[in-house]
């Protein structure tokens, strides 16, 4: 049987008109790349080499400490693989990261042969040898925004995720089922909603003994619920009197079922678009902590802990416009999606563009 | 329409009482207290145990947070907001000294926002399609997307470290520069100076937001019937679009002006951090890092009632605008 365009292919072939929102798309697809390549773009490790007759990636030791080659520890290598591999093992090759740098400390004078050391305080202005210049303690940059990308990526999923299923049930719950579990869920989103964000936020990083990037984006998530649900619930009221949900009742569906398989799918397009805006302000909430100095404790490089450092030396220019334009563009980037999403999907804006 | 009241001031009070309890709770639960914010981690270096357990006991700091809250409530019952432990200040003088600052920074944004907002809006919308508001359509879109810490930072670089020595610079941090007896011209000068660059930070987002919700309201408007019978009758477009559909746009655009009401009096915590502006977010900051119990519950409450009050007044001026909607 032949069917028709759903309505998720229909709002994609909408969505594909857009330039913008595509652009934003595809600025978030490059992110995940980096991500992903991270430690084979920037990097002291070589992303591939064959020592002693076999063959390793130590660039993995990025992602975990735990898989990087032991052999590399027992023989002393100490995180210098240059020297080390052609001193220990003549007959080695290796395929370096496209950017000898470290995203968690300075290049050494001559650990990589004939290069100098990276210029430490307020002397690393951009150069060849760091193309986004280095910060007060010698560390290059480009290599901490580069390992950086996976945290920016990952909050705002994390606490998207996170906020998305909180909302969702909660807002659920409420317009389903109505009377006092509504009263009793709009006061708690209600609440939450009033106390100011960052305070909450703040006030819970600090009861954390060791804040990690991980706790931050629980907290974000946590307190970030109180919009989705307030739209959930008002799509669920209205959804939930609709011709379709009676008949899913009349046929015996019991709530849980109706509230799965027959009101989420109708509600989540709009639901959708809030979250997207979300994860846009999950990265500038992280970024902004990381700022005021309340973000996970290095050596955990985030592109708003690079910002912090320009605080005390202005001077320092490119600590502020490199990181600060990878915020602004992710942000732009998930806002272009959220925007796109909205109008591709939602038939009042369909029918003003026919 | 009495009742409806009641019942929001009655829910609002549950609200309320549910919030004062929350952050305390998660006050009190911070690591450290205020003794040990002043003290460092070990106040017996300082002063001696004896000192130490008497000023726990004055501040109420031996309770448990609980029957600290009740204490705090029973207080408050009376009128009192406490004094802040750290600042030997009431807390109620302290949000007086700092609700000044605050509001010369917000209420000059809002000012601007709210001027520059509606006539861009609706310029947005008349020449909507266009490749001349496509493009301030675009710039809006960035700006709205910009970070503000990272927007202050490079105000910062450009106009206090790139121009010293010239004109255009302007200073970076605090309020005034100029001791409180100097000639008042110079000092309004001078605050005025110190003004430009956290009032641009706040100035800028808003303005991109608003700009874009009156031009998506005014979409929204000029696709009704009433619209198409006034061009029918042969108003002109400016007439249409301003006596017409911009009247009719005024009710969303109360909502947003009720909800903005928190945000203008509690201010924000990273701009006043970013210029050391001696503002309420920042009081809000230092209390918090400062374990200032007191401040942090006074500050707290005042912000709670500011946006359960801001969301009333927006619900009964959407009535007050609009008679098909009722309260009840």
């Amino acid at each position: 049987m032949e069917r028709s365009h759903g309505f998720w292919a229909e709002a994609w072939r909408r969505y594909r008109c857009r330039p913008l929102a595509v652009g934003g798309l595809a600025f978030v697809g490059f992110l995940v790349v980096v991500a992903a390549f991270a430690p084979a773009i920037a990097g002291t490790k070589p992303v591939l080499c064959r020592y002693k007759g076999r063959l390793y990636a130590p660039c993995l030791g990025y992602f975990d400490r735990r898989l990087e080659p032991a052999i590399f520890t027992k023989d002393k290598f100490r995180g210098t693989y240059p020297r080390n591999l052609a001193a220990k093992d003549p007959e080695s090759w290796a395929l370096w990261p496209l950017f000898f740098q470290d995203p968690y400390r300075s290049v050494r004078n001559d650990e990589w042969p004939g290069r100098p050391e990276n210029p430490a305080m307020d002397q690393g202005r951009p150069s060849w040898n760091n193309l986004f210049g280095t910060d007060q303690a010698g560390v290059d940059v480009l290599a901490k925004m580069v390992h950086g990308t996976t945290v920016a990526l990952l909050v705002g999923f994390v606490s998207m995720g996170i906020a998305g299923t909180i909302g969702i049930v909660v807002g659920a719950v409420g317009g389903y089922f109505g009377g006092w579990i509504d009263t009793l869920t709009s006061r708690v989103t209600e609440i939450v909603m009033c106390v100011p964000t960052l305070v909450l936020i703040l006030s819970i990083v600090a009861i954390i003994e060791k804040p990690t990037i991980w706790h931050t984006m629980a907290i974000i998530g946590f307190t970030g619920w109180t919009g989705i649900a307030r739209l959930t619930r008002g799509e669920f009221l209205r959804l939930k009197s609709s011709e379709y949900v009676t008949a899913a009742r009349a046929a015996g569906a019991g709530p849980l079922r109706i509230m799965l398989r027959h009101v989420l799918p109708n509600a989540l397009a709009p639901i959708l678009v809030p979250i997207t805006f979300g994860i846009a302000s999950a990265i500038l909430t992280e970024s902004g902590l990381s700022f005021l100095g309340f973000g996970p404790p290095p050596p955990s490089a985030s592109w708003g802990s690079v910002l912090n450092g320009a605080r005390s030396n202005l001077g320092m220019w490119w600590l502020v416009v490199f990181p600060g334009a990878a915020i602004f563009l992710t942000v732009l980037a998930y806002n272009l999606i959220g925007e796109g999403l909205q109008e591709s999907t939602d038939p009042r804006l369909r029918e003003a563009r026919k | 329409m009495a009742t409806y009241l009641l019942r929001r001031l009655l829910l609002g009070c549950v609200t309320l009482v549910a919030i004062t309890v929350v952050v305390y709770g998660l006050a009190r639960n911070m690591p450290g207290n205020p003794l040990t914010a002043q003290f460092g981690e070990d106040p017996s270096r300082r002063i001696t145990a004896e000192d130490y357990a008497r000023m726990q006991r004055a501040y109420g700091l031996d309770q448990s947070w609980p029957e600290g809250y009740l204490q705090w409530s029973r207080n408050l019952l009376r009128g009192d907001l406490g004094r802040s432990i750290t600042r030997k200040q009431p807390v109620t003088t302290l949000i007086g000294e700092r609700i000044g600052p605050t509001l010369l920074i917000s209420g000059t944004a809002f000012l601007l926002i709210w001027l520059a907002a509606v006539p861009l809006g609706l310029y947005a919308s008349a020449r909507s399609g266009r490749p001349d508001e496509r493009i301030v359509s675009l710039v809006l879109y960035a700006l709205y997307s910009f970070p503000t810490f990272v927007a202050a930072l490079f105000l910062q670089v450009v106009f206090a470290v790139w121009s010293r020595g010239t004109a255009w610079e302007l200073p970076l941090f605090g309020m005034t520069d100029l001791p409180p007896d100097a000639p008042l011209g110079g000092r309004i000068l001078d605050v005025a100076r110190h003004m430009v660059l956290p009032v641009i930070c706040q100035t800028y987002v808003s303005l991109a937001y608003d700009i874009r919700f009156i031009r998506a309201n005014m979409e929204e408007a000029v696709r009704q019937d009433y619209i198409r019978t006034a061009r029918a009758k042969g108003a002109g477009p400016w007439r249409v679009l301003f006596h017409h559909a911009f009247r009719n746009t005024l009710i969303p655009l109360v909502t947003l002006l009720g909800l903005s009401l928190p945000s203008l009096i509690g201010g924000s915590i990273i701009i006043e951090q970013i210029f050391t502006w001696p503002g309420m977010g920042r009081l809000f900051f230092e209390s918090i890092r400062e374990r200032d119990y007191p401040t942090i519950m006074g500050l707290t409450l005042m912000f709670s009632v500011l946006t359960l009050l801001g969301q009333l007044l927006a619900d009964l001026l959407y009535c007050l605008v609009d008679p098909r909607v009722s309260v009840d």
